[in-house]
C-alpha cells in the first residue's frame, strides 16, 4: 500500500489503542496513525500497522508486515499491551487516491473494536462518520421496540435519578436538587406537546 | 429578560455544537444571543465558529490567576455574542468550574437567550454545571438507542437540578428514515415538544471545515431550514422576572456563605 509521508504530529506509547483512536476522533485528523505493539518487540518481531483517517474517521487499515489490508490487516496487529503510536497529518486530497483501494478499507468503527475492543468508541466513531460510510440499516425497529418498553425505560431514568442524587452530594450541588424529584420524572401518561 | 438553555445530549457526536450555533443565528433574528462553550474537557465550538486563534477564552475566565474580564472572552461573530472556550488540557485541569456560575450570571445581565454547548458526559461536576444553571434544556438525539437512551439520562439528571426540556432536536436523520413515528413515542418519555427533525447534510460537514456555523454557510440546505424550525418553536421564556443573575449566583451550594 502507497500512502503519501504525512507529517509527524506526535509519537508516543499508550497502554491503550483507545485512547489515541478517541484523540483523532475528537481533533478531525487527516492523516495516518502507525501502530507498533511494544510486546511483540521484545521477542524479536516487529509487528506493524497503519491505519488512515479521513476527518477523524478510520478508512483503511494495512499491516505492513504480513501485507494485509482490512479487518484482516487490523488483526494482524490488534495486539494488547502497550503500543507505539505515530500520528500523521496528511492533506486530504493526497490521500484520496489511497483510499480508493476497497480492499483494505474497513468500517469506520472497525479499528476501535478489533484494536481496542471499545464497542461505545466504534458506536461514537460510526456516528461521526459520513452518512455514506455508515452501516447499512440503523436499525428503526430496535429503536421502536426500545421505546416501547416503558418499564426499561422507566428504569434507565429512575437509575439516572439515583446517580444523579449521589453525585450531587459527592459534588456538593446537593442544595440545587429540586425537591420533588421522582414526582416530577414520573412518565407522563401521554404524548407531552405544550 | 433571559432564559439559559444548556443544548445537551449525554453523548458525544449527536451534533450539540453544530445546533447550539444553528439555534443561536436563528434565534438572532428576533433576540440577544450569547452563545457559550461551556463543554470546557473537550471544546471545539471555537472551531465551528472561526475562532481557532482567539486570544482569551473561557478557561481565561475559570482560572483564577489569569485575571481576565468576561467582556474579553466575547467575540461578536455572526450576529451572536461566543464565548469560546480553549482545548488546552492543561487550562482545563487549572480551571475552576464553579467560577462558571459567575461568568453565566455576568453574562446573562446582558442578552435574552443564552445557549450553552454543553458536554457529553455527565462524570463530573464542570460536566453537569451547564445544566444545572440552565433554566431549560434542549436535548439533541440521533434516531438511535444509545443516543434515546443518554438523552433519558441527561434529562433526568437536569430534572433533579430542576431544570425542564424545552424540546428535543432529531438530528442526523437520514432520508430514509422517518422519525415521525419514532419522536411521538419518544413525546412519552422527554418533555417539551419535537423541535425539529434535522436531516444528514453535508453542508454541515463543510460549514464546521470552513469554520463558519452552518445557518452562515449553507443557509439554503435543509438542515438550516429546520434548524429554524426548531428556533421558532423554542418558546423564550423571561424568566417570570426572576433575578437569573441571582439564581446562578446561588447554584454552587458550597461556595454559598
Ligand atoms: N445534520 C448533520 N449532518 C451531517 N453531519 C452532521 C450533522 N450534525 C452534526 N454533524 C457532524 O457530526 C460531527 C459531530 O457534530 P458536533 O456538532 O461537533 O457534535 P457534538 O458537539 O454533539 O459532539 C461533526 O463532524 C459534524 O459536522
Ligand atoms: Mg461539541
Amino acid at each position: 500500500m502507497r500512502i503519501p509521508r504525512g507529517e509527524l504530529r506526535r509519537s508516543r506509547v499508550v497502554d491503550d489503542a483507545a485512547a489515541v483512536l478517541r484523540a483523532v476522533l475528537d481533533e478531525e485528523l487527516t492523516g495516518y496513525v502507525v501502530f507498533e505493539p511494544q510486546d511483540a518487540l521484545l521477542l524479536g518481531e516487529t509487528t506493524r500497522g497503519v491505519v488512515t483517517f479521513e476527518d477523524g474517521v478510520p478508512v483503511l487499515a494495512y499491516d505492513t508486515e504480513r501485507e494485509v489490508g482490512g479487518r484482516d490487516g487490523l488483526e494482524g496487529f490488534a495486539v494488547t499491551g502497550p503500543t507505539r503510536a505515530a500520528v500523521h497529518a496528511v492533506d486530504a486530497d493526497a490521500l484520496a487516491d489511497a483510499h480508493e483501494v476497497e480492499e483494505f478499507r474497513v468500517p469506520p468503527g472497525e479499528p476501535a473494536r478489533v484494536l481496542a475492543g471499545d464497542e461505545r468508541l466504534a458506536e461514537r466513531t460510526t456516528d461521526a462518520a459520513p452518512a455514506a460510510r455508515r452501516e447499512e440499516g440503523r436499525d428503526r425497529s430496535a429503536v421502536e421496540a426500545f421505546l416501547a418498553d416503558a418499564d426499561a425505560i422507566e428504569e434507565i431514568r429512575s437509575e439516572a435519578r439515583e446517580e444523579a442524587r449521589a453525585r450531587a452530594s459527592e459534588w456538593g450541588l446537593d442544595d440545587v436538587l429540586a425537591d420533588d424529584v421522582g414526582d416530577s420524572a414520573a412518565i407522563e401518561p401521554g404524548p407531552d406537546s405544550r | 429578560m433571559v432564559e439559559a438553555f444548556a443544548v445537551a445530549s449525554g453523548k458525544g457526536g449527536t451534533g450539540k455544537t453544530t445546533s447550539t450555533l444553528a439555534l443561536g443565528m436563528a434565534l438572532a433574528e428576533d433576540y440577544d444571543v450569547t452563545v457559550i462553550d461551556a463543554d470546557t474537557g473537550m471544546a471545539n465550538l471555537l472551531f465551528h465558529a472561526g475562532l481557532d486563534d482567539a486570544d482569551v477564552t473561557l478557561h481565561d475566565l475559570l482560572i483564577d490567576e489569569r485575571d481576565a474580564a468576561v467582556s474579553d472572552a466575547v467575540y461578536e461573530r455572526f450576529g451572536m455574542s461566543v464565548v469560546p472556550c480553549g482545548t488546552s488540557l492543561a487550562a482545563f485541569e487549572a480551571a475552576d468550574p464553579g467560577r462558571l456560575r459567575d461568568v453565566v450570571a455576568e453574562l446573562a445581565a446582558d442578552t435574552d437567550v443564552l445557549l450553552l454547548d454543553s458536554p457529553a458526559a455527565l462524570g463530573s461536576k464542570s460536566a453537569v454545571l451547564p445544566v444545572v444553571l440552565a433554566d431549560r434544556i434542549v436535548v439533541v438525539l440521533q434516531p438511535t438507542v444509545p443516543s434515546l437512551s443518554d438523552g433519558l439520562k441527561v434529562q433526568e439528571y437536569a430534572h433533579s437540578y430542576g431544570t425542564d426540556t424545552a424540546g428535543v432536536v432529531f438530528n442526523r436523520v437520514r432520508p430514509d428514515e422517518n422519525v415521525d413515528a419514532i419522536a411521538e413515542q419518544a413525546g412519552r418519555y422527554f418533555g417539551g415538544q419535537t423541535l425539529a427533525s434535522v436531516p444528514e447534510s453535508d453542508a454541515v460537514r463543510a460549514a464546521r471545515r470552513e469554520g463558519k456555523p452552518l445557518l452562515a454557510h449553507a443557509p439554503d440546505d435543509p438542515a438550516a431550514d429546520a434548524f429554524r424550525e426548531a428556533a421558532a418553536r423554542l418558546d423564550v421564556r423571561d424568566g417570570d422576572g426572576r433575578d437569573v443573575a441571582e439564581r446562578f449566583k446561588s447554584a454552587v451550594a458550597p461556595e454559598r456563605i
